[in-house]
This record gives C-alpha cells, sequence and structure tokens, in this order.
C-alpha cells in the first residue's frame, strides 16, 4: 500500500502523522495539494493507493476527494462522510435519525422563519453557521433585540446560501467545558475535556481552550462511538456535552485536530490513526 | 536558516527541520509565510493563505 497524506497547511497534525507512517514503515508521501492540476477522471501520478485527507479548507478538501474518489481510490474520510460532518444541518440530521442524543436544533429559510423559530426555542439560544469551524461565528443569543440586530448584520453578507439561512439551537446549561473523543473506526483512540478559558464560553482549543485527559464511562463511550458510525465512519473528532439531563452530541468533524488532546493523553494518536489507515486499506 | 520578513523587515528564523509546506510566522509583526522551497540551506517563502470561511477540522 502506498499512502499519501494530502495538505494545504501544513500543521503539527499532519507532520505527526507522516511521521508516524515512516515508524510504522509505510511508504507514505505528505503532499501539498494547492499546485495540482487534475484531469478527470485520470489518477494523478502524485498519489498512491490510500489517501488520507487533511484538507483544512472545506471546500478544497470536498473537490479534491471527490476527484480522488472518481480516480479509483480510497480516501479516508470519504466524500459522503466529509459532506455530512462539514454541514451542521446535515450532522444534525444524521445524528438525530440513528437516534444519538443531540441539541434540539432549528432550521429557518428567511429572517422572519429565524425570529419565529428562536419564539419556539426560547432564550438564550445559539446561532450557527451552516459550514465552519473553530467556533466561528458561533453566537450565543441573548433576547429577541439581539437576533433581530444579528439577523440584520448577516442579510447584509454576501453568500446568500450560508448567511441568509439559519441553524438554531438551544442553548445547552453545561460545565464550562465539552468532550473530544478522537474515533479511528470503531474505537476511541482518546478523549479529554476541553476546558473553556475564563471570559470565553465557547471550548474550542483554537479559542484557548485547554485540554484534560478524561476517561467515559459506557454509556458515553457507546453514544461517540453511535455518533461516528452515524455520520458513516472514519478518523473523526465527536465532540459531546455533558448537561444534567444526560449527555448529548453537538459535532462530529471530519478533519480532527488533536494537537491539544495528544498533549494531554499518553495513547500516541498519530500511530493509532495510521494504524487505522492501514487496516482500512486491507480492507 | 534566516530570511527577513517582507512586511515588517524583521529576521525571521526558520527551524532547521523545517519541510516544503511549512508556517512559520514574524514574531514582531505576525506575517504568516509558508515555506515555498528549501535548496542548499536557502529557504524560500510566499504569503501564506489567509484563513478562509471554509477553514476548520
Amino acid at each position: 500500500m502506498k499512502l499519501t497524506i494530502t495538505f494545504d497547511r501544513l500543521r503539527w497534525e499532519e507532520k505527526a502523522l507522516s511521521d508516524a507512517a515512516e515508524s510504522a514503515g509505510l511508504d507514505s508521501t505528505l503532499l501539498d495539494v494547492k499546485g495540482l492540476v487534475f484531469e478527470v477522471p485520470k489518477k494523478p501520478q502524485e498519489f498512491g493507493d490510500v489517501v488520507l485527507q487533511r484538507c483544512i479548507s472545506h471546500y478544497r478538501s470536498s473537490l479534491l476527494t471527490q476527484a480522488l474518489e472518481g480516480a479509483g481510490l480510497k480516501v479516508i474520510n470519504s466524500s459522503a462522510v466529509a459532506e455530512t460532518c462539514s454541514n451542521k444541518l446535515a450532522s444534525s440530521i444524521a445524528l438525530a435519525r440513528a437516534g444519538v442524543p443531540t441539541p434540539r436544533t432549528l432550521l429557518a429559510l428567511t429572517s422572519e422563519a429565524a425570529e419565529e423559530a428562536a419564539e419556539r426555542l426560547g432564550y438564550p439560544l445559539v446561532l450557527k453557521p451552516f459550514t465552519g469551524s473553530w467556533g466561528r461565528m458561533v453566537t450565543v443569543v441573548r433576547d429577541r433585540a439581539t437576533l433581530q440586530s444579528l439577523i440584520e448584520f448577516k442579510e447584509e453578507l454576501a453568500n446568500p446560501a450560508e448567511q441568509h439561512m439559519y441553524y438554531l439551537q438551544e442553548f445547552v446549561k453545561r460545565p464550562p467545558r465539552d468532550i473530544r473523543a478522537i474515533v479511528a473506526g470503531d474505537s476511541i483512540v482518546a478523549c479529554v475535556h476541553r476546558i473553556a478559558p475564563a471570559g470565553e464560553w465557547r471550548t474550542n482549543v483554537a479559542r484557548g481552550a485547554v485540554s484534560k485527559a478524561f476517561k467515559p464511562d459506557r454509556e458515553l463511550k457507546e453514544i461517540i462511538l453511535k455518533a461516528a458510525e452515524a455520520v458513516g465512519g472514519g478518523i473523526l473528532g465527536v465532540d459531546a456535552m455533558e448537561p444534567e439531563s444526560g449527555y448529548l452530541v453537538h459535532e462530529v468533524n471530519n478533519t480532527v485536530e488533536f494537537k491539544g488532546a495528544q498533549s494531554a493523553v499518553d495513547t500516541d494518536i498519530p500511530a493509532q490513526l495510521v494504524r487505522y489507515v492501514a487496516q482500512s486499506a486491507r480492507r | 536558516m534566516n530570511t527577513s520578513c517582507k512586511e515588517c523587515g524583521a529576521e525571521l528564523t526558520i527551524p532547521n527541520d523545517a519541510i516544503v509546506g511549512e508556517i512559520v510566522s514574524c514574531k514582531d509583526c505576525s506575517s504568516e509565510y509558508e515555506v515555498a522551497e528549501i535548496s542548499s540551506g536557502n529557504v524560500l517563502l510566499k504569503p501564506a493563505e489567509q484563513v478562509g470561511e471554509d477553514w476548520g477540522e
């Protein structure tokens, strides 16, 4: 098997995965995709037969995965998984349909409907973009006046698909932390608490959250693995919350970052992920 | 390997184990560069891509 690890911005994670592949004795290449040209549906000569997709841009990653799958290559994660994870609406649907506990979510297709949806949910609520990551533009809306102002701002933005429709979610009362589980296939490689920094309600490591090792109980393990399966499986970052009413999964990440988690656990995360890739390739 | 920041002129230190594609940022002005080429101890930088709305996990 010849493995290609694709990237468009080389982070610690991609270097660690490349080192892990080398240590495992795999024939692997770390490939910057920004200069590539594809003649569809041919396989570009730069690629091996299995690809670990690690592009940071969702649209680039999505198109690249389509092109590679079209050329007959196995890509981890598949384009179907990537599409489900990168669209919060699709993720919410997949989780809910699989019976994974997830926050109550409403979709509104116009600003008027967004106000109606907010009345149904009650305040405070959380307004999220359909795509995007690191907690960017995820907003707690505490009252109707604030929602109306946010709607006015969003309506002025250029991208109608993203900005003029609304994904609203219940505000979950939880400790100032959430749970990040790194999953490979049907096993949980690592699990940590992400503790929000002072003055920040979001628990993204990109926003300064600190990771701390955490041992999930049996119920949570089952929920995490069910969530990973619900979006189609692969190498995933499952994010969950722990309100008093029970665990809720709010997101599953397709190109999981694990630098924060690795700082908190002894498990060699990249080694485990590479092992999963090698096993998947043999299937 | 050293070079200078195109934005503010400060000295940029490139780690010896840097590889093509790696991001280096200027300690003085925070400008980000991508390592475009390394040959015989010389490093060529290009401006790194700006964070996009669709970037993330």
